[in-house]
């Protein structure tokens, strides 16, 4: 996790938002309970809605499934 | 401060200028602020400021945050630039919006057209809606707003007629130029910051009374009997010409004329101040429109942006003919600001119209004097 720490530090540093949805993505997978799994994916569909990027459909529809939007 | 407007509206020979705290006191200046230009129609800007659909444009007129916004649609509307949630500056540099505008607080986001898309976590982390939170009626506040010749106006109380019933008489007029009008581009718009109230620099525009001694550059060519007025009590008032000359380059080359005019155009032009805060320019090659932002009370921006018939012109000819009109702007500055200080006369008393030449100058003043009179009789109702 300290790596994808130090990467999602950098890319909120550039603001780079699709490296963010990847990065968020990636936490999701790892997170420890549903909530947190629910935290990142949040932050994923919202750095997907900023940048325009496709996988917004993708994350809210999985947010959905998960009662969370 | 309470005025005394009665000798405003009396018939011109025997009227008065609008008082000194019309330009110098900061409680009359609120109330203009909200009866004369957002109760009205007021020019915000141009849509030429967002070209391209996402590009967004925060704007602060007289205090209040607004946004640009080309959509994907192709449709520029006007918000109020803040966050539903807590009240958040949302853009706060002019830039393109990919996707959706995330307020940089707690990330609520909003679509092109305003929808509110997402709430994250607003019910609890990870939990992105809550039965409290309707996201349809909480979208961004849009402001009404019309496009005509470019400039967007806009109504921010809300409470104006249909723009195009407003003035259905202008549009009417100026028909004839509903062709595309073209922004030359960054050559072609300027603006000048002058240490005035705003409606001075209505006032000196709309009159051709000055011609012949502030711009002394016209005399060879067009006389002050060349000019006649243009009067539209409650709506507008300005000048135009029946000597109109195109603009040459070198090489004797023009721009090309807006298509299908009459013979009118050929060397007539008008100049007219659509109240309150725009100045708009008709010509048969080429138009323009002032956008005068007010700043304060004594201190006014103005937005000037040049407009041709054809997305292409020569460049050269279009700087020759920006560094023109800016030289002719620039010639007011120093009378606008003049009448501006001279306001702090105690006892003056408005002055004195000329009952012939003044005409135009006397209607935008007996307009400012009948939206304060019957907004301080609606506060008087509302008490």
């Amino acid at each position: 996790m300290n790596g994808l720490d130090a990467r999602m530090r950098a890319a909120h540093e550039v603001g780079d938002g699709p490296a963010l949805v990847a990065l968020y993505q990636e936490a999701a997978e790892t997170a420890q309970s549903d909530m947190a799994c629910g935290f990142f994916l949040t932050h994923a569909f919202v750095h997907a809605l900023e940048s325009g990027d496709a996988r917004a459909d993708d994350l809210k529809a999985r947010l959905r499934g998960m009662g969370r939007i | 401060m309470t005025t005394d407007l009665s000798t405003v509206i009396r018939p011109i020979a025997s009227a008065h200028g609008l008082p000194n705290a019309h330009y110098t006191d900061p409680g009359v200046h609120a109330e203009e602020r909200a009866a004369l230009l957002f109760d009205e129609w007021a020019g915000l800007a141009v849509a030429a400021d967002v070209p391209e659909p996402g590009d967004a444009r925060p704007v602060e007129f007289l205090g209040v945050p607004l946004l640009l916004l080309r959509g994907r649609d192709d449709v520029v509307r006007v918000f109020h630039n803040i966050c539903r949630h807590r009240g958040m500056i949302l853009v706060s540099e002019p830039r393109r919006i990919e996707g959706a505008i995330r307020c940089p607080y707690h990330s609520w986001c909003y679509a092109h057209d305003g929808r509110l898309v997402a709430t994250p976590h607003v019910g609890g982390p990870g939990m992105n809606t809550h039965a409290g939170i309707d996201r349809d009626a909480l979208g961004l506040v849009e402001v009404p707003s019309h496009i005509w010749r470019d400039v967007i106006f806009v109504n921010l109380n809300g409470n104006a007629a249909p723009f195009e019933e407003a003035h259905a008489d202008l549009l009417d007029r100026w028909r004839e130029f509903d062709s595309p009008h073209h922004h030359g581009g960054a050559d072609s718009r300027f603006t000048l910051d002058v240490n005035t109230n705003w409606k001075l620099a209505v006032e000196n525009y709309c009159e051709s009374y000055h011609l012949p001694w502030v711009h002394p550059g016209l005399n060879s060519y067009s006389r002050l009997e060349d000019h006649y007025h243009i009067e539209a009590p409650g709506r507008y008032s300005g000048q135009g010409t029946y000597v109109y000359r195109q603009i040459r380059g070198e090489d004797g080359a023009v721009f090309p004329d807006f298509p299908v005019l009459s013979q009118k155009w050929d060397a007539g032009a008008e100049y007219i101040a659509l109240y309150p805060n725009v100045l708009l320019g008709a010509q048969r090659d080429h138009a323009f429109a002032i956008i005068l932002e007010p700043r304060g009370l004594d201190r006014t921006v103005e937005h000037v942006h040049l407009y041709y018939a054809s997305p292409e012109t020569d460049e050269a000819l279009r700087a020759q003919n920006t560094a023109q009109w800016k030289l002719v702007f620039e010639e007011d500055v120093s009378v606008v600001e003049g009448m501006q200080k001279g306001r702090h006369t105690p006892g003056f008393d408005g002055g004195r119209f000329s009952p012939v030449m003044d005409g135009p100058t006397h209607l935008f003043h007996a307009w400012v004097a009948g939206k304060i009179a019957a907004h301080r009789q609606r506060a008087v109702a509302a008490e």
